[in-house]
């Protein structure tokens, strides 16, 4: 006993303090001795001795036992510890907290005992250890320090690690995790977005190739993959940002004629040589992202004098403009389609003019912002005599001009298959005139973005025209723009409902794919008259109706009666779709907390 | 001998001799074997006997359990993929490009 007053005379200055602590604390803390615990206990054992000095030794070994563990229970012959016990017990039971776990636990049958249980239950949590102090195992009496993960045993004890290890492996595991309303709503929107519809299972095929695309770094080599599903496996690793300098080997196939990589920013620019010189076969080269592409590269095709018909590249914007023109000139003859998107370092007018004077077999062409070139350019294209799919879209702040439009259409018009022109803001009704008026082999035809049409311009464009019903038609977001007046004009601007009429009219027996988003202006009645009962879009596919604020659950059924082939239906903003019934196969992207309940589909689970 | 085309099962079988007897609608998910089973043209169709003279007794197999997880799961909604061990997942993915499934 003399030891205790000793440690504690040098310790209790020190634990006066609350923000220092001495080695010596800290190393008394280690061996879980508490300064102020022992003082406490002295303290007391003091004033008892004084009352009753032959318990003092019983006492003593009492303090012991509790400080060893404090949530073993007092015997009751301690009055001192028992009426603190009791009042603590009689704060709890006044204490908000009691009241929460009483109505949790109890329902609301009052009972005086299970009343005391709780409340003994609280209080002995709160004398728990905290967090880095030491305690006693429950079942093994294992000193261990006390995390914030330490569980409790069955009888509000801690337990050690390797107790509370072998007690959860008693505990029977949850049923694995169901997957029912709610869970994977994103990734079911993300599937939907993708064309997949939400039942029955997912194509072997389709499997094993995300299964392939999630193990590729372990894969050496493909093996006679056919090229379309080396392309497919191509589109997966592009989109997870996979194709590195590693897995474009296993892309390099010297046998075949044509590469498709739609993200090679990780690659760099010994890779695309590699691509050149693995692949001398090439006759289409089809990359995306391609910053590091440069001159050298295209050099190297001149110098090996490559076959290389279609040339599709997505920003390659550190090949300089006379490198561009090098190549027009020398391997121009050859090419048979062209596809540029994406840059603003290089291709001026002056580039795309040598272009079109130096591929005049060009079939296909297409330059999507490609910063330098404005109206001057499209001169050239009209000169261009092989060409049938021709699309353009400038910059949005190039100002476009109708004249030039109209002399392409009027010199390659009649062999124009394809024509898609998008954000021509101010090409008028006169454009649509010269199309009604020389094409006449036209299937795809994408007119987007634009405020200047008018309705009955478009109406009278449809209207005995001479090409054959179209198969693609993209005429999202042909409308007015006024913040000031949202319903248009009384004249109204854009595709409405005269246009859509004639539209369906013209191209509804072919028509497979349809965008009309953004195209306010139509109203239900055209909508109705377009989807009425006897009309039959049989080849219509894909349907984009988004921001048709008119459109509700009457229409969507009405589109589903007349469109039996109709594989997604994209209606953003909606917001009228509540309740749909939909066919087995289709996906309908866009809806907002709507209910949808599929054919044959017996769960009664909302996507 | 009566046309299969009767019978609710067919029998495919492996390279290395394994049969798999399965129903009929599950195995015609492929269109390679809904061909070959349709007809009474093919020995296929005849006896309702498929040879998978390319694929071993393994890749068959989870074939075949493709097959039936498509069939008991086709009317069900967000459903998880099959499990492939990675192993296999090249020569099933030629197999599934054969099969057309």
């Amino acid at each position: 006993m003399p030891l205790i007053p000793r440690v504690l005379s040098q310790i209790r200055p020190q634990t006066n303090y609350n923000s220092r602590r001495s080695a010596l604390t800290d190393y008394l803390a280690s061996n879980n001795i508490s300064a102020q615990q022992i003082r406490d206990d002295w303290d007391r054992r003091q004033a008892e001795a004084l009352r009753q000095p032959d318990q003092a030794e019983q006492e003593s070994s009492n303090a012991a036992e509790e400080s060893r563990s404090p949530s073993v229970l007092e015997s009751p012959e301690d009055p001192v510890k028992k009426r603190k016990r009791q009042q603590a017990i009689a704060r709890i039971k006044n204490s908000k907290e009691f009241a929460k776990r009483k109505a949790r636990f109890n329902g609301d049958y009052d009972d005086e005992d299970d009343d005391d249980d709780l409340a003994l239950q609280i209080h002995e949590e709160k004398n728990r250890p905290k967090p880095g102090q030491l305690a006693n195992c429950e079942i093994c009496d294992k000193r261990f320090t006390v995390t914030p993960y330490s569980k409790a045993g069955s009888n509000g004890g801690l337990l050690c690690i390797d107790c509370s290890k072998k007690q959860k492996a008693d505990e029977k595991k949850p049923p694995a995790k169901k997957r029912g309303p709610g869970i994977g709503r994103r990734q079911n929107q993300a599937n939907l977005l993708d064309g997949l519809t939400p039942h029955g299972t997912q194509s072997l095929l389709e499997t094993c190739i995300k299964k392939v695309a999630d193990y590729i770094h372990d894969i050496e080599d493909f093996g006679d993959l056919p090229p379309s599903l080396l392309l497919r496996l191509g589109q997966i690793l592009s989109r997870r940002r996979a194709v590195t300098s590693r897995t474009l080997d296993l892309f390099l196939r010297p046998k075949y004629t044509s590469i498709d990589l739609f993200d090679c920013a990780k690659l760099g620019t010994d890779d695309y040589h590699k691509i050149l010189a693995s692949m001398p076969r090439l006759t289409r080269v089809n990359l995306r992202f391609t910053t590091p592409l440069k001159d050298p590269i295209f050099h190297y095709m001149m110098e090996r004098d490559m076959e290389i018909k279609d040339l599709h590249l997505d920003g390659p914007n550190l090949v300089t403009d006379a490198c561009w023109r090098q190549l027009f000139m020398k391997l121009g003859h050859r090419f048979l389609s062209l596809k540029l998107w994406n840059l603003d370092s290089a291709f001026d007018n002056e580039t795309a003019r040598v272009m079109c004077l130096h591929c005049p077999n060009l079939q296909r062409l297409k330059l999507k912002f490609l910063h330098k070139l404005d109206n001057d350019m499209l001169e050239g294209i009209s000169t261009l005599k092989s060409l049938q799919h021709l699309s353009l879209r400038f910059l949005d702040e190039t100002e476009t001009q109708t004249e030039p439009l109209l002399k392409i259409i009027a010199s390659i018009g009649p062999q124009l298959e394809t024509l898609s022109l998008e954000e021509f803001y101010l090409a008028d009704d006169r454009l649509l005139q010269h199309i009604h008026e020389h094409c006449r082999h036209l299937t795809k035809l994408r007119l987007t973005l634009n405020s200047t049409f008018t309705d009955k311009g478009l109406a009278a464009f449809f209207t005995d025209w001479s090409n054959p019903a179209l198969t693609y038609v993209d005429m999202n977001s042909l409308r007015d723009v006024d913040m000031t007046n949202p319903a248009g004009p009384e004249e109204p601007i854009g595709l409405a409902s005269d246009g859509f009429v004639a539209l369906m009219e013209h191209s509804g027996s072919k028509i497979q794919h349809l965008n009309i988003a953004s195209c306010r202006h139509i109203s239900y009645k055209a909508f109705e008259q377009v989807f009425a009962e006897g009309k039959m879009y049989p080849n219509l596919k894909y349907l984009d109706i988004s921001f048709s604020t008119v459109m509700d659950d009457y229409l969507a059924r009405c589109i589903f009666r007349c469109c039996p082939a109709l594989q997604r239906l994209v209606v953003f903003a909606c917001f009228k779709i509540r309740d749909v019934h939909i066919p087995r196969g289709l996906a309908l992207v866009g809806t907002v907390g709507a209910t949808i309940k599929i054919d044959g589909i017996t769960q009664t689970e909302t996507i | 001998m009566a046309p299969s085309t009767d019978s609710e099962f067919v029998t495919i079988v492996s390279n290395d001799g394994f049969e798999f007897i399965i129903p009929r609608s599950a195995a015609c998910v492929s269109e390679t074997f809904r061909l070959m089973l349709s007809s009474t043209n093919f020995p296929e169709g005849r006896t309702g006997r498929c040879v998978l003279e390319d694929y071993s007794g393994v890749v068959v197999e989870k074939i075949c359990e493709y097959f039936c997880y498509n069939e008991k799961h086709k009317d069900q909604v967000n459903v998880p993929d099959m499990d492939i061990p990675p192993e296999l997942c090249l020569e099933l993915l030629m197999a599934a490009d054969f099969l057309n499934t």
